[in-house]
């Protein structure tokens, strides 16, 4: 027979091993938790290592004692919107422990948050990445929203306070605009969450009578949005055919699904003054249309009247006016008249003073010139006269009343007549 | 222009009517024979269109019924 000792002595003999070596104390490790579990406050989990193909290589048994729990939940919480629970990546502070019953431990006493982020933003990125291949992010993000939005189906935790906000806020708008809110419950936050809403989100498009979904939740700081980076969440309201606004109540958080929801804001009331702030504004364009229609309405009614009114003075003044209208026309004609004959007559008649001129000195002249033509012609004649060339001494001589020209003409024996300057002689030829 | 009740009509196919009354009435043959007309409907689709968007005490009350 071997010799043996006690399981309890062999633990004790692992435990001051383990315990005495500084390679297994304060030591910072990457893992990913599974089975996450909180019993009297105290965390109990799994942590887990995966090779790339997520086929698990290491596996060891972790714990948060209840006096650190709520502080590095908190301290993660703040930082990333994630809790401690199954399915994240931490970086974590453990020291080895062996506990006789119980068997070996990891004891956590610190985590990095920034690690735990640097993850979570990773696989959001690879979320959105895989919407963006199946085709499916932006569907809800391009949804027209119809016209008027009254009919909400809200998706929240009933009782919670970000619902109580939501309705409150909504049906107490100032301008009583209408709204028809329905409750469609489900759990907020969990694991169990994103199966919840999928679930309300299928009942809502049961029925065809809904405008748009609002997903709400009661905030604050330390709330698990983990539940809000879930795939199979994110793709059933990317593909959900009305608009869905997102308000979960984190102010600094962008989670998954605000990357596939037509709209996000940041509390539940946000999102109940935006809807109000619609319904706002299709009021004011209504009053807009209305103020138009009337205004123009008056104002073609007051120009219609405006011209009656001015046809009505018209009427008495009107043949008075004709009058004297016509009368203007007539002396402006004149005008106009007078105006021509100065322009042209004036003109005329100096040159008709200018050609009488003329004519006076032309007539004298011409007379003038006639009279001594004249004088010049009897100075002539007088010196070309019979009796003229008689007195310087030339006679003529006739016979039987002829002029005798040449002695051919006479005969002796002719009796012939000369003709001297002062008398005649008559003689017989021999 | 065939007119249906406004109840019969859509949101959206009132504020269409509203914008053609809308243009008529701004062209400049505008009838005033038909103003009267045009106003009249125009106050039945701004009515219904205000009565749409908004509730009543009784339907407020009604709709908070429901809500509990």
């Amino acid at each position: 027979m071997h010799e043996s000792i006690s399981l309890a002595k062999l633990n004790r003999i692992i435990a001051e091993r383990i315990i005495s070596s500084p390679l297994t104390q304060n030591v910072w490790v990457t893992a990913e938790l599974s089975d996450v579990a909180v019993r009297n406050r105290h965390c109990y989990m799994e942590l887990l290592e995966k090779d790339a193909n997520g086929v698990q290589i290491a596996k060891a048994r972790g714990v948060i004692w209840a006096n650190r729990y709520t502080e590095l939940n908190r301290k993660l919480l703040s930082a990333t919107g994630q809790s401690i629970s199954s399915g994240i990546k931490l970086l974590v502070q453990v020291s080895v422990n062996m506990h006789p019953v119980y068997g070996m431990s990891m004891v956590i006493s610190d985590l990095d948050p920034d690690y735990t982020m640097g993850d979570l933003l990773r696989r959001r990125r690879e979320n959105i990445e895989k919407l963006k291949l199946a085709g499916v992010l932006d569907l809800n993000r391009n949804l027209e929203w119809p016209d008027i939005v009254q009919r909400i189906a809200i998706i929240s935790a009933p009782g919670a306070a970000g619902y109580g906000d939501f309705c409150n806020q909504l049906l107490n708008n100032p301008s009583r605009l209408r709204f028809e809110p329905r409750l469609f419950p489900a759990v907020m936050q969990g694991e169990s969450a994103p199966a919840s809403i999928i679930n309300a989100l299928e009942a809502i498009a049961n029925d065809d009578w809904w405008d748009c979904v609002v997903i709400i939740r009661g905030g604050g700081a330390t709330s698990d949005l983990q539940c809000f980076e879930d795939y199979d969440l994110a793709y059933n309201i990317a593909c959900f055919d009305i608009p869905v606004i997102i308000g979960i109540g984190h102010e600094r958080d962008i989670t998954l699904l605000d990357s596939v929801a037509n709209m996000r804001v940041k509390t539940p009331t946000a999102a109940a003054e935006w809807l109000i702030e619609r319904g706002d504004r299709a009021l004011a364009a209504l009053d807009t249309i209305a103020q138009t229609i009337f205004t123009r309405a008056n104002g073609i009614v007051t120009g219609c009247k405006e011209q009656l009114s001015y046809y009505q003075g018209l009427l008495p003044i009107a043949p008075f006016d004709a009058t004297r209208r016509a009368s203007l026309r007539l002396s402006k004609a004149v005008m106009l008249l007078s105006g021509i004959s100065s322009r042209r007559l004036i003109p005329a008649m100096s040159q008709l003073d200018v050609m009488a001129t003329n004519l006076a000195t032309a007539a004298t002249t011409a007379v003038k010139r006639a009279n001594d033509r004249l004088d010049n012609a009897t100075s002539l004649l007088d010196a070309l006269s019979p009796q003229a060339v008689l007195n310087r001494g030339y006679s003529i001589t006739r016979i039987d009343g002829h002029a005798v020209t040449s002695t051919d003409q006479i005969k002796p024996g002719d009796t012939i007549e000369t003709t001297l300057a002062n008398g005649t002689i008559t003689s017989i030829i021999k | 222009m065939e007119q249906k009740p406004v109840k019969d009509l859509s949101y959206n196919e009132a504020i269409s009517e509203l914008g053609r009354i809308i243009s008529a009435m701004q062209s400049d043959n505008c009838d005033i024979d038909k103003l009267a007309a045009y106003t009249r409907r125009a106050t039945e689709l701004i009515a219904e269109c205000r009565r749409r968007l908004t509730a009543t005490d009784e339907e407020l009350a009604q709709i908070l019924n429901n809500l509990q």
